[in-house]
């Protein structure tokens, strides 16, 4: 894996730069002025936005400000817990080198549609619950199970603090193969369908029944159905060559919690 | 959820209705619900459930039925791993971890497995 550790550098320097507005109706006096950030693709809107919730709060009316914080893009409120990279490239804001415009709001968080795990110890309990349901599905959960609680907190650590090899040096474990295992048991996968957040999961195995490794093209065909047809596959905003294998992709494009986030395309037949 | 009875689900969201059709996608999933820690037991065990619905259905479906407190909350793991995300619908957990034809999940009045 030594010598593909310029993929998962590549990967972990993906940023976006986000244009955040405040909702007019929350304002008491003058606009202010919208605020401007670069964050990482596979931080949470949570973790990256204390400083933006510091500087809208004095525009907004005493009662709110307090308020639990959620964001919408033209209207779709944004999913706290997705990372923000699989956000961005399921809305596909505009073209590439413009800001995502989005808006911050601090009142009538909508909690039918969105889950309000809106604070770090939330958002951290879930990241954990990822990586465990990733490991169930790689190694039957045996390698997160032995692994000690300071580890688990040097990931989430390496992660909201952006230390590449703090991260690394544990989650390197978790991306190898179990003993002498030359892949891994299923692929964590989640497919994204155009513009809808939710997705689908399924047991994907890297390995075709001969017991060679599976690359995009044997996925399409297996996502494939008589009425409609796999034909390409996206994420850290790249559409993914059909040669790459799957055991690879897990190893080197999955986001920190541990899972690939794979926007699908589809033509119907 | 559906079995011989059928209780009133927790939230405005209709329950499906024996004239839904059919066809593979609707097809009910077979939930194994076991308690954990002091929380009351459900005497029925296995129910049927709408693939689509979501597990925080289950949690205010489990909540409601044990007519537990407001302020009381529902953990859920599945196989004594993980606990999945409230918006997470009961369609792929099973596709992934499901057993025997069964989705098996715990539940608990506090966190259990981290």
């Amino acid at each position: 894996m030594a010598h593909d550790r310029e993929v998962l550098r590549m990967i972990w320097e993906g940023q976006i730069g986000i244009c955040f507005q405040a909702d007019s109706e929350e304002i008491v006096g003058l606009r202010p002025e919208p605020f401007y950030l670069m964050v990482s693709r596979l931080s949470y809107l949570p973790l990256v936005t204390d400083k933006v919730r510091k500087y809208f709060t004095r525009y907004i009316a005493a009662e709110h400000q307090e308020g639990a914080v959620w964001f919408d893009f033209n209207g779709t409120p944004l999913r706290l817990h997705y990372p923000i990279g699989v956000l961005y490239d399921l809305l596909h804001p505009n073209e590439d080198g413009t800001p995502w415009c989005i808006t911050i709001h601090f009142s009538k968080f909508p909690e039918e549609t969105l889950v309000k795990l809106n604070t770090k110890e939330l958002l951290e309990s879930h990241y954990l619950a990822c990586l465990k349901e990733a490991d169930v599905l790689k190694h039957r959960g045996l390698v997160i199970s032995a692994m000690q609680k300071k580890d688990h907190n040097q990931l989430w650590l390496g992660l909201i603090n952006d230390k590449f090899d703090q991260f690394w040096a544990i989650n390197r474990r978790l991306m190898e193969p179990y003993n002498d295992q030359e892949s891994f048991k299923n692929i964590p996968v989640r497919f994204y369908y155009d513009d809808d957040f939710t997705y689908m999961q399924k047991l994907i195995s890297p390995l075709n029944e001969a017991g060679q490794r599976k690359n995009l093209a044997d996925l399409m065909a297996e996502l494939s159905t008589p009425v409609r047809k796999a034909v390409g596959f996206r994420t850290h905003g790249i559409c993914l060559p059909e040669e790459t294998q799957l055991q690879w992709m897990s190893e080197h494009m999955s986001y920190p919690d541990n899972f690939l986030h794979l926007s699908v395309d589809y033509v119907s037949e | 959820m559906t079995d011989t009875e059928e209780p009133q689900a927790p939230t405005t969201t209709s329950t499906t209705s024996v004239a839904a059709p059919p066809d593979k996608d609707s097809a009910k999933i077979c939930i194994l619900l076991n308690a954990t820690g002091n929380v009351p037991i459900i005497k029925k065990r296995t129910w049927t459930v709408d693939p689509n619905k979501t597990v925080s259905w289950i949690q205010k479906f489990i909540h409601k039925f044990l007519k537990l407190d407001a302020n009381e909350q529902i953990f859920l793991y599945v196989n004594q791993t993980f606990a999945p995300a409230p918006d997470q619908i009961i369609k792929n957990l099973y596709e992934c971890h499901g057993t025997n034809g069964k989705l098996v999940l715990y539940y608990c009045k506090n966190q259990a497995w981290g």
